[in-house]
């Protein structure tokens, strides 16, 4: 037991290594000495160790998808601590309520049957939310998706990402049968939602999981590729006629003549990423500060500046085996429900990390979305952690009844 | 496996390549393009670190000092001694409109940021670290003053070098700027017609005219089944394409040595209809024509046009150096530099070492070859007929008293105007110390009378230094 505890073999343990070492640099670095980041460390090492000995205990489950998450949330609250202490401890907040939320909807979803029941539930639920934003919502950062109550904000967009994959999940596994019209015309009412808020990158990848989840359960193949060529023409016309999706377009293609202008994040975010070689400037050494938004949808260019391109490919590869464990998951869930949820919230991720690191790259056009785990943001955090939650339901085996015609799906874990 | 899970598989499948194409992105962005953008004048970084030293200095081959940098009370001022004299190989550092010449290709240096990344702590904690490194160029003050002066008024460039190593001496570019007083005059110098913040030496394009007539000899004597004896009636028909000698003076019969001496454009025009266009090429390139010449400073590449639609009156013109051929004078000096040293071309070189505050050697630039452009024997047989044309050709007003001189002139015709007045050559000719190439743009009179003359002052003066 004790020889366990302090083992470097045992992954929770090398996470405290880690972030030992990433707390004893930014103590360092400030120019006084500063104890509240001790404390703050301390804390976040806390909560991630315990959070990780509590899951061993409760979960039969993947134990590895909370050790890649644990180890994407310390680098980013490194990062968002090193640009400002303040959004740092805020974010450490963040992520104690996230696990809470994540143990929560943990035991909530795994002691309630009959999720695929509620698809009216999920649709309604959604357009409310979509109609509060539309109507008391702010507008931040030249989209209109938060809502402000009692001087917090959050993005209604966050919950709905999870409500969309359980209506998603819902329609497919068929219990209650709608129409094929009526589903699509519901998922294009989410995309339209999503345009009017101007939030691009969001609408995007709600279509990227939608197109990834139908290429999988539709049986009407035909449908999958109407819906492949309406995206075509609607990103075509988009282009044509809304002027926010050329600038996107052509500060992809070109930011460097609009450098003082329209580009100037995006060049700001490539001198970064730049700046800092393959071994990184050192935490603290590098200026992500000339990034505007650096602590949310530009973290990765500060974490390729400052723990260089090797750290920026560490947390690439950290999103590829998160991936590759969701969609093992889904591939030994019995329960077709889950099996969908898990394929739904793991493309989710996935898809998400690739639109935002793509676009600080400039591989794709720039769309502002967060970095699952990474970037700052309170919403973003806490209902990532919900959905994280459902996802280690579905990793674990349930002794629900079989809504299915096939049968038992058994698959040895190698 | 049932479908379902194969469509999984297939998505995880197109997911991972999407992450993984991320990866090799990143790891190719590093490598070939992160240095380009990380000097971008846009990246505040670099001006930051500049803040916290002191830039280094500029310094010529005797340690006369040409540039530096000044800090009166935490603001630093870079102060260019001699104005517009380096204005193309100095350079500028200027907060608002970047850097060119050598404070950019040397910045890193100037600025002491490649130093190891321990150093740079420790020296923060023991606030050390004040100083850049200085850079030692290879340019002499006296003969850059000197190339300065006999090029004022005209436009065009000077390259002086040692052909031996490839230091260059002296290389002025006209019209130039002034880099201390470039914030006032931003708007009339980049608006200016005649470009002045172009080096013409190193990415100044012209058409070689005659000079070129060197690069085809190479080529006919190592063809070697090439007539030896030319008719010249004054002018050549070719396809009904007229092409006539200077003043249309008719040689007669004429040999090779004969025709470069008298610069007789109706024996090199056969010489390279009889050579063919790629044997023209294959010795063009070996003179780096369509390749970059390695420099410190941004070079063009020389162009000799592209073979595969040349006709036979194009060919005829680019064997006496007309036609689409454009070369840069740096590329020039370094054609008289190769046969000055028995067919080696040597890399040019305009920094000679770096070094520390401390007087500590950090990097030095040694000669190399980077290419052979023929062999010693047939650099020898050009350098006697370069040799008779000081003597008793085009390039009489060349010639130095005691002194042997091997030359070659050219006047070329160009799209832009007037003539371009040509002069390359060294000397001495038994020991080549210096070399020089000199164009007029746009002179309107022969090579070997307006170009030559300055070539002869400069050489005269390189030798009393370096013999």
């Amino acid at each position: 037991m004790f020889k366990k505890l302090f083992s470097y073999r045992v992954p929770q343990n090398l996470m405290v290594i880690m972030n030992s070492m990433a707390v004893l640099l930014l103590y360092l670095y400030k120019d006084r000495l500063d104890r509240f980041v001790l404390i703050s460390g301390i804390l976040l090492i806390f909560i991630i160790y315990m959070s990780n000995f509590i899951l061993l205990k409760v979960s039969k489950g993947d134990h590895y998808i909370f050790l890649i998450i644990s180890m994407l949330v310390s680098i980013g609250i490194i990062m968002i601590y090193r640009i400002n202490p303040i959004y740092g401890f805020r974010q450490i907040i963040w992520f104690s309520l996230g696990i809470l939320n994540f143990f929560l909807f943990y035991f909530l979803v795994r002691s309630i049957k009959h999720w695929n029941k509620w698809l009216t539930f999920y649709v309604v639920l959604s357009l409310v939310l979509f109609l509060s934003t539309l109507i008391f919502g702010v507008r931040i950062k030249g989209a209109t998706n938060w809502i402000r109550i009692y001087g917090y904000s959050f993005q209604p967009a966050e919950i709905i990402k999870v409500l969309f994959v359980f209506f998603l999940a819902s329609y497919f596994t068929g219990f209650r049968k709608i129409k094929p019209v009526i589903f699509h015309g519901i998922v294009y009412a989410y995309l339209g939602f999503l345009f009017l808020q101007r939030d691009l990158g969001t609408a995007m990848l709600f279509y990227f999981v939608f197109t990834t989840i139908s290429y999988i359960y539709e049986e009407n193949r035909k449908l999958i590729l109407y819906n492949l060529s309406g995206a075509f023409i609607m990103a075509g016309l988009s282009y044509l006629l809304v002027n926010h999706v050329q600038i996107r377009v052509q500060t992809w293609i070109n930011p460097w003549i609009y450098i003082d202008s329209k580009g100037y994040q995006i060049t700001q975010s490539l001198f970064a990423i730049a700046s800092g070689g393959f071994f990184g400037t050192g935490i603290g050494l590098g200026h992500p500060e000339y990034i505007p938004e650096v602590h949310t949808d530009f973290i990765f260019s500060a974490i390729c500046e400052e723990m260089g391109i090797f750290g920026g490919i560490a947390v690439i590869m950290l999103f590829l085996i998160f991936v590759y464990r969701g969609f093992k998951i889904a591939l030994q869930q019995n329960n077709k429900f889950f099996r969908i949820i898990a394929i739904g919230i793991t493309a989710m991720f996935g898809f998400q990390a690739f639109i935002i690191l793509g676009g600080v790259m400039k591989v794709i056009p720039l769309t502002g979305v967060t970095l699952p785990f990474v970037s700052y943001g309170g919403s973003s955090l806490v209902s990532s952690f919900a959905a994280l939650g459902i996802l280690q339901v579905a990793s674990e085996e349930l002794e629900w009844e079989q809504e299915e015609n096939h049968g038992f799906r058994i698959q040895k874990d190698s | 496996m049932d479908l379902e899970s194969k469509r999984i598989v297939r998505v995880l499948i197109v997911l991972s390549t999407m992450l993984v194409g991320l990866v090799l992105y990143l790891s190719y962005f590093e490598v070939f393009k992160a240095d380009q953008i990380e000097s971008h004048s846009f990246n505040r970084r670099q001006w930051l670190n500049e803040e916290l030293v002191i830039r280094g200095s500029i310094i010529d081959r005797n340690g006369k000092i040409l540039a530096y940098s000044e800090k009166v009370e935490d603001i630093q001022s870079r102060i260019y001694k001699y104005g517009s004299l380096y204005s193309h190989i100095i350079g500028y550092s200027h907060k608002e409109y970047g850097k060119s010449g050598i404070e950019a290709s040397y910045n890193k240096l100037l600025i002491d940021d490649e130093s190891n990344p321990i150093r740079v702590i420790t020296d923060k904690i023991t606030g050390t670290r004040d100083k850049g490194n200085n850079v030692i160029l290879t340019i002499d003050h006296e003969l850059q003053i000197m190339a300065e002066k006999k090029l004022k008024g005209n436009k065009g460039a000077i390259v002086l070098m040692n052909p031996m190593n490839g230091e260059i001496y002296a290389m002025v570019s006209k019209p130039d700027f002034d880099p201390t007083t470039l914030k006032e005059n931003w708007e009339d110098i980049v608006e200016d017609l005649e470009s002045p913040l172009l080096n013409r030496a190193t990415m100044g394009l012209y058409a070689p005219g005659s000079i070129f007539k060197i690069i085809t000899a190479t080529a006919v004597l190592q063809a070697g089944n090439i007539n030896e004896i030319y008719e010249c009636e004054g002018s050549l028909n070719i396809n009904g394409f007229v092409l006539n000698n200077f003043r249309n003076t008719v040689h007669g019969e004429i040999d090779l040595e004969e025709a470069l001496v008298e610069s007789c454009n109706v024996a090199f025009a056969q010489m390279g209809l009889q050579l063919g266009k790629n044997n023209l090429r294959m010795a063009a390139e070996k003179y780096m024509f369509n390749k970059i010449i390695p420099f410190d400073l941004v070079t063009k590449r020389s162009l000799f046009p592209s073979t595969t639609a040349m006709t036979n009156p194009e060919l005829g013109a680019t064997a006496i150096g007309q036609g689409k051929l454009l070369t840069t004078p740096l590329n020039m000096a370094l054609v008289a530099s190769a046969i000055a040293n028995d067919g080696l071309m040597m890399k040019p070189i305009i920094v000679k070492e770096v070094i520390s505050p401390e007087g500590k050697s950090i990097k030095s630039n040694n000669p190399h070859t980077i290419g052979k452009v023929c062999e010693a024997e047939e650099a020898g047989i050009i350098k006697d007929m370069m040799i008779e044309v000081v003597k008793s050709g085009t390039g009489t007003n060349a010639a130095i008293k005691n002194t042997v001189v091997a030359g070659k002139t050219g006047t070329a015709q160009n799209d832009m105007g007037k003539e371009h007045a040509w002069f390359i050559g060294f000397a001495p000719a038994e020991n080549p110390k210096v070399a020089v190439a000199v164009i007029l743009e746009n002179a309107g009179t022969t090579g070997g009378k307006s170009a030559a003359p300055i070539a002869r002052d400069l050489l005269n003066a390189g030798l009393k230094k370096f013999e």
